[in-house]
């Protein structure tokens, strides 16, 4: 309002008085620069030194009007045109204090924000922490469990081979584990059936077969020289097949047992004594290795 | 004898009147306002240190015009120097706001970058 004011005043001089006379180039600068601090960020931003820039002026063309082309008026118009570019320049402050109020809080936010998104990363940093660890727990007990299952099976095969040693021959051979058994102690002679008792000692064959039930398993049967070759092939066979059907009993798979009759073509002793021949009627029961 | 008493007269006070001193100039405001013009760094900022400068030809200008005994004079120009050294400290400080301002601007777009 003052300024408004002041500014009417001026404009009335000037229009009064200041037709009369050509204004000084230093007066015409004051209003210039007047009129563009006034229609700026002055009038809101800086209005206290806008007014001060109105009465400078207002002074500057009383001085004008007394004297035209006196020192005093153009001292007074070069002062009222520093006036009002100090208006602008305060404005021009007030602008980018402004400016650097509003960057100032962006920045806060965007701290805020920064830290609100870097407490929530730790969060699920710290979730995946705890999932990792649990399930590193679990994977450990795990192979605990695992190495205690293994320690037990060894154990029991262990114990499988010792019972197996007390039913007959136990060897490790290329082809695989080897359990070489006495016909005798299975069948009676020119029988194909097994004889009473035979079941207790192949049941320490399915114990033993318990712990490697993924194994491919032969049953051999051979017979000494005694009697024809075709005898003893079909009677070796027939045998065989009654320990293979015994073992499936029992719960072996049927799809991995064979039973083959070898007849009298591999003797491991000399069928010309008694002993020998009694060490070629045998049966071998033959657990591959894994992986045949 | 009276012509003697009338030139005795005369030359006491041409004498009394050329050793009367004039009025000091009183440059306190103007020079004040140059200093603190100084003060907050006018001299390195280009446009406020060209009205520091014409206020202290300003202000030697009107001493010069007050030792002439254009005191009515010197003091007119005076005003001139204290606006001009006014001016001066504003646009200094415009610039101080403007480069504190840029440099909140460009925090804000490092954080930005930095969040991305």
């Amino acid at each position: 309002m003052k300024t408004f004011g002041s500014l009417a005043l001026v404009a009335c001089a000037a229009l009064t008085f200041g037709c009369a006379s050509t204004a000084p180039t230093e007066l015409v600068d004051a209003r210039r620069a007047y009129e563009q601090a006034s229609t700026g960020p002055a009038a809101r931003l800086a209005p206290t030194e806008l007014h001060a820039a109105a009465q400078a002026l207002a002074r500057a063309e009383a001085a004008f009007s007394d004297d035209a082309n006196s020192y005093r008026t153009l001292d007074l118009a070069y002062v009222a045109q520093r006036k009002a570019e100090m208006a602008e320049a305060q404005a021009s402050i007030a602008v980018e204090q402004i400016a650097r109020t509003d960057s100032d809080v962006e920045y806060s936010d965007a701290q805020r924000d920064l830290v609100a998104d870097q407490r929530k990363e730790l969060g699920q940093a710290r979730s995946d922490l705890a999932l990792a660890e649990q399930n590193s727990e679990n994977l450990a007990n795990q192979l605990g469990s695992e190495r205690d299952a293994r320690r037990v099976a060894e154990l029991e095969s262990a114990k499988a081979r010792a019972e197996l040693a007390q039913l007959g021959e136990l060897e490790d051979e290329t082809r695989g584990t080897v359990i070489t058994i006495p016909q005798s102690v299975l069948f009676r002679s020119n029988e194909a059936y097994l004889m009473p008792g035979a079941d207790a000692r192949l049941d320490l064959v399915v114990a033993a077969l318990a712990a490697t039930s993924d194994r491919n398993v032969i049953v051999e049967g051979h017979s000494d020289s005694e009697g024809s070759e075709a005898y003893n092939s079909t009677m070796t066979q027939r045998r065989a097949d009654a320990i293979r059907d015994y073992l499936v009993r029992r719960g072996y798979p049927s799809g991995l047992v064979q039973a083959r009759g070898m007849g009298e073509g591999q003797p491991v002793a000399d069928n010309a004594t008694s002993e020998g021949r009694s060490d070629n009627r045998r049966f071998q029961i033959i657990v591959e290795r894994a992986g045949r | 004898m009276r012509h003697a008493l009338l030139l005795m007269s005369l030359v006491f006070i041409v004498i009394s009147g050329g050793c009367a001193k004039s009025p000091a100039l009183d440059t306190g405001s103007s020079t004040s306002s140059i200093r603190a013009a100084e003060a907050v760094g006018a001299g390195t900022v280009p446009l406020a240190s060209f009205h520091l400068q014409l206020a202290k030809e300003e202000v030697a200008r009107a001493e010069e015009l007050a030792a002439k005994g254009d005191h009515d004079r010197a003091k007119s120009l005076l005003q001139r120097a204290e606006a001009d050294a006014e001016l001066a400290i504003l646009l200094s400080r415009e610039q101080t706001e403007k480069s504190e301002a840029d440099a909140a601007m460009a925090r804000v777009r490092q954080l930005q970058r930095e969040s991305r």
